[in-house]
């Protein structure tokens, strides 16, 4: 839930930099935690690789998580 | 041994048996229990027509008139068929070819199935309240079917283009024959206390890719279904085509027409995310640079009245350091640019993505009443003799309603 955290705050942020008559620092401060927030989240998002396993159960009921290799099957 | 006489060529035989065969019988009817269809992407329907002695290969080949009449069409009716018994050349097979399907009652494995459909219904298995909402930005993903079927390389290949931020964790079962229900049911069971005891799964997919009715039983299984509906994790179904219900469709969370609509269902958008982060860091970059603006010009007037009795150096210094404040916020902003110029590039794909036509050419269809410009989502919009009109791939038909089903 990460990323859906990030745009939470990136709301939260955005909101509070567009009320009228914010002081300065605040607006420096908002300013500079919003921006590469939403520069992380795409970086983040432009790094992302889908990760594949499969599940399997062993007889003694432990689990067995293999990656998958969807061209080996 | 004796010299042959006459010797056909494989086709010269097929022929003179094809001509044979249709001159002997004519145009007949036949009756039959409805078994193996298949629909092709042409529109051809090929199927089986068997009683309790035999089987006959049988094929309804794509016509205007034939489309209504298609949805009779169903694995398990028991029909009247007229047609003619001609030889199929190039395999030297014979077969029905039909011009006319009427049913005359429904099979076994349809009365099976609608009878599990009402218990399960009456139970309040389907009841909308029972149903837990998809979560839209899920870390894992837990997928329930054949490892080597058409399904899971579906969902994989949406997955990839669309939110690779995302893990798949991959419960494989058979999807079709004897054992196939009890596997699944083993699967889920699985993926629960994987969930619970190693990674938590936010969403699990349960589906197959398109079969024939018999290859889509498993889906039908009632322990199965009870399962389902049982399952703490949200579970979107994915059996088959978008015409195939099954009775996990139902008990699922949600029914998602086929495996990669599955996953398109289960994941947000990355262009859309990216669209909304570069709105935010638009809006955040206007509204700071707005105050900046307005307290800059408040501070340089206020440096420069004389009140203050600051030497006019100082005061250059003070605006030199303001001078520098405002343009590292202006390169903050332009970074945020730059890397929307990178998106950019993704531009091209998404256009072609969504391009209107391009589902049409996969099969899907867009149907309008007549006269308006706005597609049909819901059998409610329309009422009982109204006239649609349908696009495809190629072409468009124009249809009158029959029958108005709001479920």
């Amino acid at each position: 839930m990460k990323i859906e955290a990030s745009l939470k705050k990136l709301e939260e942020i955005t909101s509070r930099l567009e009320k009228p008559d914010l002081p300065l620092d605040e607006a420096l401060a908002l300013f500079e935690e919003g921006l590469p927030l939403a520069a992380s989240v795409k970086e983040e998002l432009d790094r992302a690789k889908l990760r594949i396993e499969q599940v399997l159960e062993t007889s003694k009921g432990t689990f067995e998580i293999e990656p998958f290799d969807l061209h080996a099957n | 041994m004796s010299s042959p006489g006459h010797v056909f060529t494989v086709s010269e035989l097929n022929r003179a048996a094809r001509e044979l065969l249709e001159a002997a019988f004519g145009e007949v009817w036949v009756q039959g229990e409805i078994t193996d269809l298949t629909r092709a992407p042409s529109g051809h329907l090929y199927f089986t027509l068997k009683d309790g002695g035999g089987e006959l290969d049988a094929v309804r080949f794509r016509s205007r008139s034939a489309l209504l009449a298609d949805a009779a069409v169903a694995p398990g009716t028991v029909v009247l068929a007229l047609g003619k018994l001609t030889v199929y050349e190039p395999r030297g097979r014979y077969q029905f070819v039909t011009t006319l399907i009427q049913p005359i009652r429904a099979g076994a494995l349809r009365l099976a199935f609608e009878q599990l459909k009402q218990k399960l219904e009456q139970e309040g298995l389907f009841s909308p309240d029972r149903k837990a909402p998809i979560p839209a930005f899920p870390e894992r993903i837990g997928v329930i079917t054949s490892r080597s079927g058409a399904a899971i390389r579906d969902i994989v290949s949406v997955l990839e283009r669309r939110w690779p931020a995302v893990a798949i964790a991959l419960f494989p079962s058979s999807v079709q024959g004897e054992t196939a229900p009890a596997e699944l049911r083993a699967a889920l069971e699985r993926a629960i206390r994987f969930s619970r005891e190693v990674a938590p799964i936010d969403t699990l997919i349960v589906g197959r890719g398109g079969g024939s009715a018999e290859d889509l039983a498993a889906f039908n299984d009632e322990a199965l279904a009870r399962a389902i509906a049982a399952c703490p994790i949200p579970i979107l179904s994915a059996v088959g085509h978008e015409i195939d219900f099954s009775i996990a469709d139902f008990v699922a969370d949600r029914r998602a027409p086929t495996p990669s609509a599955a996953a398109e269902l289960a994941v947000p958008s990355r262009e859309d995310l990216v669209a909304r982060l570069d709105g935010a860091a638009a809006r955040i970059a206007r509204a700071a640079g707005a105050t900046f603006r307005a307290r800059r010009q408040a501070l340089r007037s206020l440096l420069r009245t004389s009140l203050f009795r600051i030497p006019e150096r100082r005061v250059e210094t003070l605006d030199q350091q303001l001078d520098q404040l405002v343009s590292a916020a202006v390169r903050g902003v332009v970074a945020v640019w730059e890397k929307r110029r990178r998106a950019a590039r993704h531009a091209e794909d998404v256009l072609r993505l969504s391009n209107p036509a391009l589902p049409l050419e996969r099969g899907y269809s867009l149907t309008f009443v007549s006269g308006s410009r706005r597609p049909l989502r819901a059998a409610e919009e329309v009422r009982e003799g109204e006239i649609l009109e349908t696009r495809l791939g190629r072409g468009r038909l124009r249809s009158r309603v029959e029958e108005v089903n709001r479920e």
